[in-house]
């Protein structure tokens, strides 16, 4: 191996040289891949999704701003919200080891439940 | 193992003989295997196999790897040496999953679906499934994968099991360095410093361990990259070992809160010869790729910002434009008397909309009209007519004024303010604005 790169230095632009081969540039991750999607983890969409929410925050807090009083993106923008700050605290209790990352997928669906019963209990207590 | 000939098995009869030749049908699995071919280069594309196999439980992809190359195709080339689960050689991806070949049973993937075998992703791909693993020993060496003692202990030195810093690092010494986390970690794919899941988890096993004497220089590499980790927990969820990559990020990520909370010592040991962390050469099509990527964000942010700002701001900060507003029919204005009415009426600035309701207090002596405004000029406070003392007051600091809005008494610093007014078609209007 170690031979096989070594040699493919020292006989660059030598057509003499048989080990003078051209690798493939990396695979990405899910390249060529049919079976990408199926797994894709929960982890990897947890991350993701954090990030959409924060451009969905921007746009709906801008909405917000703008069409002052409408119940509709009132709820939307916290049901976002919400979601947003599940995923954060997710990283922010794994990265201080307050909950063990075997728990880390349980941690997702947990954690969202529970900002979803809050955010509706003051929602509907409130109209 | 890779026997092909159902006939020679009598030991596992349930798959042997004329008789299971419906359920032999069933065993049958299409294999599909990357190919790269260095000599043509390109892309690579996926060559299809078709494999019976009679028992999948017992029968491990490389199994499958082996019969192919001998039974059909001769020039698949793949990596393996112990074929059993120690030697960290044979990882690839199988369906989408980064795994050892010898540790995945067929059985492993749902019945009657196809095999897609793939190189390792984030390695140059040498040939078919053999990647060049050299980025991935450069990046281990780097972290000082190695034990160096502080001091030159004559005694063996003993951690006890039942210690915190050995339940710590558990059994994150078996890595083996197959590379399937770092092919799983879509990170590392785009920060090409970053030391990956493998590397730092063989940091962090020495980092946990107190004998170690290179501890400083030894976090100070692994910091360089261990935030490009975003939690997802990808390397984790593949390794054939159940080591956690993220576990042990988190764990050096950790220790930086405690150890550069002060001064760092300087480390008493030379520390041995390693290649220095690289910053990876930008090539002309990465930077201008980023740069483009840069100036475009940059670009947009901006543009957005000024725009959304300057609709929402400016108007704003803008003098609101002037308008007449309707106060009352005349006839509803007794000469004589100081009438107060009612104004309505709204402003917008920009997508807002406001609206005011205020009194306006309308003098009419006979052949003149005055309209003040009912805003105390001392602190804004409501001004009234008071009709039998014949004054304005204001209800807030004693403020009085008289029938030509002249201060009598209080605070006020000056006469009632006025509004512009005009007559049209009967009815009386102010300017307001």
């Amino acid at each position: 191996m170690t031979t096989l790169a070594s040699s493919k230095e020292a006989g660059e632009g030598d057509p003499v040289d048989n080990f003078a081969i051209d690798y493939r540039k990396p695979l990405r991750w899910g390249e060529l891949d049919p079976h990408r999607r199926e797994n894709a983890k929960i982890g990897m969409w947890a991350w993701l999704w954090q990030r959409i929410s924060a451009l969905a925050i921007v746009v709906l807090l801008a909405l917000h701003v703008v069409l002052t009083y409408k119940l509709f993106i009132q709820f939307l923008l916290l049901l976002t919200v919400t979601f947003h700050a599940t995923l954060g605290l997710r990283v922010i209790l794994l990265d201080f080891n307050l909950v063990d990352v075997k728990y880390q997928r349980a941690l997702v669906w947990g954690l969202m439940t529970l900002g979803l019963v809050v955010v509706l209990t003051i929602w509907f207590s409130i109209h | 193992m890779a026997s092909g000939a159902p006939a020679s098995t009598a030991r596992w009869g349930d798959w042997g003989g004329e008789e299971s030749m419906a359920q032999s049908s069933r065993n049958i699995r299409e294999v599909k295997i990357f190919r790269y071919d260095p000599s043509t280069a390109g892309e690579g594309h996926f060559d299809s196999y078709t494999l019976e196999i009679p028992d999948e439980t017992t029968t491990t992809i490389l199994d499958v790897l082996l019969r192919v190359q001998r039974e059909q195709d001769p020039s698949v080339a793949f990596r393996y040496a112990c074929r059993v689960n120690m030697c960290g050689s044979c990882g690839m991806v199988i369906n989408g999953k980064d795994a050892l070949a010898c540790k995945t049973n067929v059985s492993n993937i749902p019945p009657g679906k196809e095999i897609t075998l793939r190189p390792l992703n984030h390695f140059p791909v040498i040939r078919d499934l053999v990647v060049d693993m050299e980025p991935f020993f450069k990046k281990y060496v780097e972290t000082l994968p190695f034990y160096e003692p502080k001091e030159n202990y004559l005694e063996p030195v003993m951690i006890r099991p039942d210690s915190q810093e050995r339940k710590d690092i558990g059994l994150a010494t078996e890595c083996i360095a197959c590379g399937c986390c770092v092919s799983s970690c879509t990170m590392c794919h785009y920060h090409d410093g970053y030391a990956g899941p493998a590397a730092l988890n063989r940091a962090f096993t020495l980092l946990a361990d107190s004998r170690d004497g290179l501890f400083q220089p030894r976090l100070e590499r692994a910091l360089e990259s261990c935030y490009n980790c975003r939690t997802e927990f990808n390397c984790t969820e593949v390794c054939p070992k159940n080591i956690s990559g993220t576990r042990a990020i988190k764990y050096i990520q950790r220790l930086a809160l405690k150890h550069y909370a002060h001064e760092p010592e300087p480390a008493k040991i030379a520390v041995p010869e390693a290649p220095p962390i690289l910053a990876p050469a930008l090539d002309r099509r990465t930077f201008l790729t980023q740069l483009g990527v840069g100036v475009l964000g940059a670009g947009s942010a901006l543009v957005l910002g000024a725009v959304a700002t300057g609709s929402m701001v400016g108007p704003t900060l803008a003098k609101a434009p002037k308008q007449w507003v309707p106060v009352s029919a005349l006839e509803n204005i007794k000469p004589g008397n100081v009438t107060t009415v009612l104004m309505k009426y709204e402003t917008k600035s920009s997508l807002y909309t406001q609206q005011f309701s205020l009194p306006v207090l309308v003098s009419h002596t006979g052949n003149d009209i005055v309209c003040f405004k009912s805003a105390c000029p001392h602190l804004g406070c409501v001004v009234k007519w008071d009709a039998l003392a014949g004054r304005f007051r204001c209800s807030c600091h004693g403020g009085n004024f008289d029938r030509d809005g002249n201060v009598i008494a209080g605070p006020p610093p000056r006469p009632l303010d006025r509004y512009a007014f005009k007559v049209d078609a009967g009815h009386l209007f102010v300017e307001v604005g």
